[in-house]
Parts: structure tokens; C-alpha cells; sequence
């Protein structure tokens, strides 16, 4: 047992603040990105030019609000990987139903194609007690079966001439699109450490006997998680469409791993009921940074992704060490 | 204790021998100086009511737990036992409570699986591919099974042919000790026999059986001896034929006056119950009607398998009922989740606490506030500085070791259940249900648990508290329905009973 402050009979510890200190000793993602801030600096002078933050910032956010999505599925105990073929469907169907004619429509239909997969992964995971892993193994493929069908290999241009504002759109010189994806990296923090569903979300995480137990709906939850977490992969897939200008085919391939892989990065428990949203946000610009560096340095492509595989191993190992000069060490 | 009684008539080498041990748990001593001997070709008994340390004992011998005290010798084996492998290669085969079984293996596997794992062999995948070894069917056929096929899956089995499943190991792992723990617990009476003609080969070959029990006939059935235990004590070794199942009882019981003062709160039969059971149909539980009235504490006492504990989860929405009805403030509640039972008015303490009692992850302030967040909060949003309050007069007014940030996992047994019981009182319920509320707890919190429920019960509330120690019952509750054999079938006053009267109602009328 953590007896702190045995002496002392008033409740100090208690009323405490987690305190900076102890902040700062959890926060392995965020040295990891500073050091490799520094490095990038340092080897290539072109990493700060606003012209390439910028570029930075366009390419990251929409894998970024994937992986905010991917954050409160793992934080249930969950996993999607089906997220890459969601951006890849709603994005082909926004810019291909009504002919890609209205920005408001594209963005409803890419919405509600999120919302539609998403709903039925929480419903098959929640009331049939089915493996989250097999559910949405089955949806990635049945999505992406459909975005071929639908293009039949071809990007999807869209009518609508403003296809693009959003996503070339700056405020102040920084993009739009990253503005949406940090706002929404705000709200979800909001709604898990402040509201009753997140608190929700983190009991069924640890453990849904007790989580049960306790009165909370279990099922409930769930579904309303994997229904969220659709409706932000699905505007992500319209957010993708517009930046490229079309719904391309392969939008969105392997954002399952780089997804997952930034949340766990980010400090989050795949078991559930741990994780920030400060953690996974870090995780994701990990990612963002070291893909963008390995292009400046002309790294060829095929070693990038054994660099990014690299650097997901070390992380965790990283993540290994925290929890082992933890200060508990009973359970994992 | 006395060496006499370890004394055996053969004079023989002692099949294995405990040589002063003892085992404590921080805040519990489970076992304390045992010193006991058993000789092959003897069947022994350890006889002893819930929680007097029988099963630490048999595990202790299997090399299961560590004494932390003292040593166990095997025969043959002069190096003192510390691990299962020790003991497994000491030939000790220890059978648990619940059956060591497989489900996705065939029976086949399951009879074998020892040997897949032994070490001794240098190619333990061929044991897997033993199709059609004559052996697996001998060992089937002695204990029972004779009409199973050993390509059955494990899964298709039932409770009984499991336990027999198990049992039919010791036919093809040799062995010289052979510990039984409750076994029997589950069992019918057509296997009950197979289980004894085992147990008469077993003697016979000069094995040396042990076999863990609190039921009196069939100890008096099998053993030449019974070793008596009581809280972590060797009582008393005697000869079976020399004693009576009374005696035994008795010496089960001791003179454990309850060391706390009964309750003597004024029962208001007048007022009408705030909980009415009728023809409770759930699990093994069949035809229970009981009533709990306000500012009652109504104890359910049974043995393990009575059914006490499925009463308590179907009214609570843990278990589905097969039938009867379920009144609270005379409204009729049949609910199917825990959060329907809570919306009714019934909490439920659970006596699983590590798996439902508590969230894992979560602090004591999160745990405590969890059922009741909504409270908490103004359309969904949680106002931290309202929690935050409350969890710490709950924290003062429970007396919980560790602050409002502290995980609840990290706390001592009791300090847990401390934080269980806000969580529960937090949402006021009309009556309360508590599944054995002091399990595995240290003597000071289970006084400070007691006025808690006390001081609810004081409110006006309803009580229920299920439990498998007589005297909890007869300390805590008002009026102590017995259970057996999934009904219920007496009722005591603490006033005017005993820890004696309770348990032999619950073991059944005949052995009194």
C-alpha cells in the first residue's frame, strides 16, 4: 500500500493536484516528440519553414481525428480496424453521391455513412458480445469491398467547385482542417475527463463486470462510443476527400495501424480504461513528424516504414519502463 | 496436537508429514503451528466449518502455497515442498473444489493433461495422440464414466461427470498422496459412490487419501481418521471409530461464543416489509419466501452450494430467476440488470469483490461516486468540485485508509469493501443486500463494516446479508434464516440460539 504521508493526519495527498512533477514523469510521448523536434531542426533547415509546418499540419489532422476516434474505442477495451476503409467509403460517397454538388451535402452523407458503420460495430460488439478485433476485421474488408465497387479503381471527382475550401482554407495562416482536428481533440478530452459518459467509458474500459455491477449501461456506452467514434472517421474520409479533391479508391489504407499505433504511443492501455487524449494527440505527431523528416532527408520510402515500426517498438518499450518503476507493481 | 493422536497403529514411515506450519496473509493468520502426519493406506479427513483453514492446508501439501512458517515433508522425499513441481514430483495429486477441467479438450486430453505437461517426457506432444490407449478407458471406467466417449469434448459434460473426470487422473498419474478438496461438494449421490469405491482402491494400493469436508456422512463413510480444524487451528485428531458425527460438530464449533454483542434493535413487525420475496425460483435456489422490514437485518446462513448466493443475485438483476416475484415497498420488481435492481431500490454487495466489486483503474473517489454520477452533475457534465466534496465526508465518515486519489486497488481487503459500501449507501437504497459482506477481511474492519450496516439499518432500511459464518449471522442480523439445499428451511433468533444450532440446521437434522 502507498502510505505517503503516514504522519501527517491531515488529508494532503488527497485534496492534491496529480502535481507538475508527477505530470512530467508520465509523459514519455512528449520527450519523445521534443527530441525529435530537435532533431528534425537540426538536420534539415527546411523542418521549420512555415511552409512545411503547414504541410505538416494539412497532412497529420486527418489521421489525427481518426486517431481520436480510435482513443475512446481502445479506451472501452476495444479496437477498430476498420477506420481506414471508413474514410476511404464516406469519402468516395461524398464526393460521388449527388455528384459531389454540395459541400453540406458531402459532408451529411460522409457523416452519416460513419455514424451507420460505426453504430452497427457497437451493436455487434455491445448486444451480440462479439470480438471488437473479428466485427470490424469483417467491416474493414465489407467497406473497402464497397469503395471498389463504388469507384470501380478511380478517384471520384467531385461538381462542386468549393470541394477543397475547407481543406486549403487558413485562419490567421494556419489550416482550418488542423483548427478542427485540435478543436476536436479538445472537446473529446472534455467529454472523458469531464462529463458522466467518459467516466463511463474509462469503468467499462477496466472492467465491465464491475463497471456492470455498478449500475452503469454497459452496452449502451459502447454503442454510443463506436457510433461517435464513426461520425469523426467518417467527416475524417470527407476531410481527406476534400484536401486530395477527389474520393480516391485507397484513401485512408493502413490508418487502422498508424491509428492504433499513435494511441498506444500516446500512453493508452489497448486492455482499456487508461489512456489521455493529451497522449494520443503527442502519439499522432510523433508519427506526423518523423514520416515528414524521412521525406525532407529523402529517406526512400521503403525504409520509412521501418523507421516508423522502429519507433512504434521503442515507444512501447518506453512505456514498459513507466509502468515498471510504477508505483504499484501488483497488476499490471 | 498432542503426539498421541498423530501416533499411527502401523508404526509406519508417515506418507507426508507437517512439521509445525503456519501461513498468514498481511492482517490474517490462515493457519497457525500445525503439526500433522497421515500414513499410506490411511484415509484422513480434515474436517473444519467455512474459513477454519482446511483448504490452505491441502494446498499447502500440493505445494500450492508457501508455508510461512514450518515445512511439509513427502516420504521419499526428504526435501521440504515449496512448489507445485515439488510436490508433483513427490507424488502428491491434489484435486480442487472445482474441477481442473478443459473445456476444449476432448476427455481423452483432459485425463491425460498432467502428462502433457510433465516434464518427464521428452516428446509430450505424442500423449496428445493417444487415441484409442486402452488406459483411458480403464481410467474412465473406474470412476464412473462408462458411458462417456473419450473424443467427447469436456464442455459437454456436466458439473458431476467433471468432477469425475478429474477424479479419473489418479489412474493414470501415479501417485502416493492423494488430496480431495471438497470434492464431493458438487457431486451427486450416484457418483458420491463411484467416489468412495475410488477412494477404498486408493487405500487398498496404499495410498495415502486426504480428503477435505465439512460433510459429516460422508467423513464418517470413508476416513480412519479426522483432523478437526478451527480458525487456523489443529483442534483435535481422532480415530473414526471411536467418535460420533456430534463430536466431531462440537469440536468443529468450539465454545466461539460470539465475541460480539448480538443486535437487539427493536424489529417493527407492525410496519409493512420493505422486501417481500415469494416462491423464489433461481439457480439451485427453489421456493424461497422471506420478508425484510425496515430496520431489519435479515441474515441468510447456508453452506457453500445451498443456493444462499443465488437469492441474493436474482433479486439484485445478477442472475436471472426462474420464477417467483420480488416486491420492494410493495411494488412488484423483477429486475434483469444490477441497474434495474439499483433504480428499485436494491444494492447489491457483491462477494466477488476483486472482479465486480470495484473498477480497477479507478481511485477511491471515482469508485465511490461511479453508481451514483448523475448526481454529480448538471446535464452530463460533471462538476468536479460537488464530487469532490462528497467523496471526501465519505472517505472521513467510512474510515477508508488512503485518500480520494488513491486506487482502490492498492487498499487492504477491508478498505476496499469500505469504499464498496459507500459506493452502495451513496445511492440510498431501500434495502441492501450483502453477499458476504466480511470475506477475507481483517478483524477491525469487519467491526467497522458491522456499525455501518447498523447505523443503516437504524435509518430505517432493509438488510439482507447472506453469509457462510454463523456467528456473522448471529451477531449482525435480527433473525437468521437457514438455507440447505436450495430452500429454506428454519429460522433462528440470535437471542436465543447458537453458533451450533445454526450450523447443524444447515448441514441437515440427521447428523445432529
Amino acid at each position: 500500500m502507498t502510505d505517503v504521508t503516514a504522519a501527517a493526519p491531515s488529508r494532503r495527498p488527497s485534496l492534491g493536484r496529480p502535481g507538475i512533477g508527477r505530470w512530467a514523469k508520465e509523459q514519455y510521448p512528449l520527450y519523445i516528440l521534443l527530441v525529435l523536434l530537435v532533431i528534425a531542426g537540426f538536420s534539415s533547415d527546411a523542418f521549420f519553414t512555415s511552409r512545411n509546418l503547414t504541410n505538416l499540419v494539412l497532412q497529420t489532422s486527418v489521421i489525427g481525428i481518426v486517431t481520436l476516434a480510435q482513443f475512446l474505442i481502445v479506451l472501452t477495451g476495444g479496437i477498430d480496424i476498420s477506420v481506414g476503409s471508413v474514410v476511404g467509403l464516406s469519402g468516395v460517397l461524398a464526393a460521388g453521391l449527388f455528384s459531389g454538388s454540395s459541400v453540406v451535402l458531402a459532408i451529411v452523407v460522409a457523416v452519416l455513412v460513419g455514424a451507420l458503420i460505426g453504430t452497427l460495430n457497437g451493436y455487434l460488439v455491445a448486444f451480440r458480445g462479439l470480438e471488437p478485433f473479428i466485427v470490424t476485421l469483417g467491416m474493414l474488408a465489407l467497406a473497402r469491398g464497397f469503395v471498389y465497387a463504388y469507384t470501380e479503381g478511380s478517384p471520384v471527382r467531385p461538381e462542386a467547385e468549393n470541394f477543397r475550401s475547407i481543406a486549403t482554407a487558413t485562419i490567421a495562416g494556419f489550416p482550418v482542417i488542423g483548427v478542427i482536428w485540435l478543436g476536436l481533440a479538445v472537446a473529446i478530452a472534455f467529454l472523458a475527463r469531464g462529463t458522466v459518459f467518459g467516466r463511463r467509458i474509462y469503468a467499462v474500459g477496466s472492467s465491465k463486470d464491475a463497471a456492470h455491477a455498478s449500475g452503469v449501461p454497459v452496452k449502451a456506452t459502447l454503442v454510443a462510443v463506436y457510433a461517435m467514434a464513426g461520425v469523426m472517421v467518417g467527416f475524417a474520409g470527407f476531410l481527406l476527400a476534400s484536401r486530395v479533391g477527389a474520393g480516391t479508391p485507397t484513401a485512408g489504407n493502413l490508418y487502422e495501424l498508424d491509428s492504433i499505433a499513435a494511441v498506444v504511443i500516446g500512453g493508452a492501455a489497448l486492455a482499456g480504461g487508461k489512456g489521455r487524449v493529451f497522449g494520443a494527440v503527442v502519439g499522432t505527431l510523433i508519427f506526423a513528424v518523423i514520416t515528414n523528416l524521412l521525406v525532407l532527408l529523402n529517406v526512400s520510402t521503403f525504409l520509412q516504414d521501418a523507421f516508423r515500426g522502429g519507433l512504434i517498438l521503442l515507444a512501447v518499450v518506453l512505456t514498459t519502463f513507466r509502468f515498471s518503476r510504477g508505483r504499484d507493481q501488483s497488476r499490471r | 496436537m498432542s503426539q498421541a493422536l498423530n501416533e499411527h497403529p502401523r508404526g509406519a514411515v508417515p506418507a507426508f508429514a507437517l512439521r509445525g506450519v503456519g501461513k498468514s496473509y498481511p492482517g490474517v493468520t490462515a493457519l497457525a503451528d500445525i503439526d500433522l502426519e497421515a500414513f499410506p493406506g490411511e484415509v484422513l479427513a480434515i474436517c473444519g466449518a467455512n474459513g477454519a483453514g482446511k483448504s490452505t492446508m491441502a494446498k499447502m501439501i500440493a505445494g500450492q502455497e508457501r508455508p510461512s512458517t514450518g515445512r511439509v515433508e513427502i516420504a521419499g522425499h526428504p526435501a521440504a515442498i515449496v512448489t507445485p513441481a515439488d510436490a508433483e514430483t513427490a507424488g502428491v495429486l491434489l484435486m480442487h473444489q472445482e474441477p481442473l477441467v478443459i473445456e476444449d479438450f476432448t476427455v481423452e486430453e483432459n485425463v491425460w493433461l498432467r502428462r502433457i505437461s510433465s516434464a518427464g517426457s521428452n516428446r509430450p506432444w505424442r500423449r496428445l495422440r493417444r487415441g484409442g490407449d486402452p488406459r483411458t478407458r480403464q481410467a474412465l471406467d473406474a470412476v464412473g464414466l462408462t458411458d462417456v466417449a473419450p473424443d467427447t469434448l469436456a464442455r459437454e459434460l456436466g458439473p458431476g461427470p467433471r468432477q469425475m473426470l478429474a477424479l479419473s487422473r489418479t489412474q493414470v498419474n501415479e501417485h502416493r498422496v492423494l488430496l480431495l478438496d471438497e470434492t464431493t461438494a458438487s457431486t451427486t449421490e450416484e457418483h458420491f459412490r463411484d467416489v468412495l469405491d475410488l477412494v477404498d482402491r486408493e487405500r487398498a494400493a496404499g495410498v495415502c487419501v486426504v480428503f477435505v469436508s465439512h460433510r459429516m456422512d460422508e467423513v464418517f463413510a470413508m476416513a480412519d481418521r479426522i483432523a478437526v480444524m478451527r480458525s487456523g487451528r489443529l483442534v483435535e485428531v481422532l480415530r473414526t471409530a471411536d467418535t460420533t458425527p456430534g463430536a466431531v460438530i462440537d469440536l468443529m464449533i468450539g465454545e466461539s461464543v460470539a465475541a460480539l454483542e448480538p443486535l437487539t434493535l427493536p424489529v417493527r413487525p407492525d410496519e409493512k416489509p420493505l422486501l417481500e420475496v415469494d416462491d423464489l425460483a433461481a439457480g439451485s435456489a427453489r421456493d424461497v419466501t422471506f420478508r425484510v422490514g425496515p430496520g431489519e437485518v435479515v441474515g441468510i446462513y447456508g453452506l457453500v452450494g445451498s443456493g444462499r448466493s443465488s437469492v441474493a443475485r436474482s433479486i439484485a438483476g445478477h442472475q436471472p430467476r426462474r420464477g417467483g416475484r420480488v416486491q420492494v415497498h410493495g411494488r412488484d420488481v423483477h429486475a434483469r440488470s444490477p441497474r434495474a435492481a439499483l433504480r428499485a431500490g436494491l444494492a447489491y454487495l457483491t462477494e466477488d469483490r476483486r472482479r465486480e466489486g470495484f473498477v480497477p483503474a479507478f481511485t477511491n473517489g471515482e469508485n465511490m461516486t461511479l453508481s451514483t454520477l448523475p448526481a454529480f452533475a448538471s446535464r452530463g457534465v460533471l462538476r468536479a468540485g460537488a464530487e469532490r466534496r462528497r467523496v471526501q465526508q465519505l472517505i472521513a465518515e467510512f474510515q477508508v485508509k488512503g485518500g480520494p486519489r488513491t486506487l482502490t486497488r492498492t487498499l487492504s481487503g477491508g478498505n476496499q469493501q469500505k469504499v464498496i459500501l459507500a459506493k452502495w449507501l451513496e445511492a440510498a437504497p431501500e434495502v441492501l443486500i450483502l453477499d458476504e459482506p466480511t470475506k477475507g477481511i481483517d478483524v477491525g474492519a469487519r467491526a467497522n463494516i458491522y456499525e455501518i450496516v447498523r447505523a443503516l439499518a437504524a435509518q430505517g432500511r432493509g438488510v439482507l446479508v447472506v453469509t457462510s459464518e454463523a456467528e456473522e449471522a448471529l451477531v449482525l442480523c435480527n433473525r437468521v434464516l437457514i438455507m440447505r439445499d436450495g430452500r429454506l428451511v428454519d429460522e433462528f433468533l440470535p437471542a436465543t440460539s447458537t453458533t451450533d444450532d445454526l450450523i447443524r440446521a444447515a448441514l441437515g437434522g440427521d447428523t445432529a
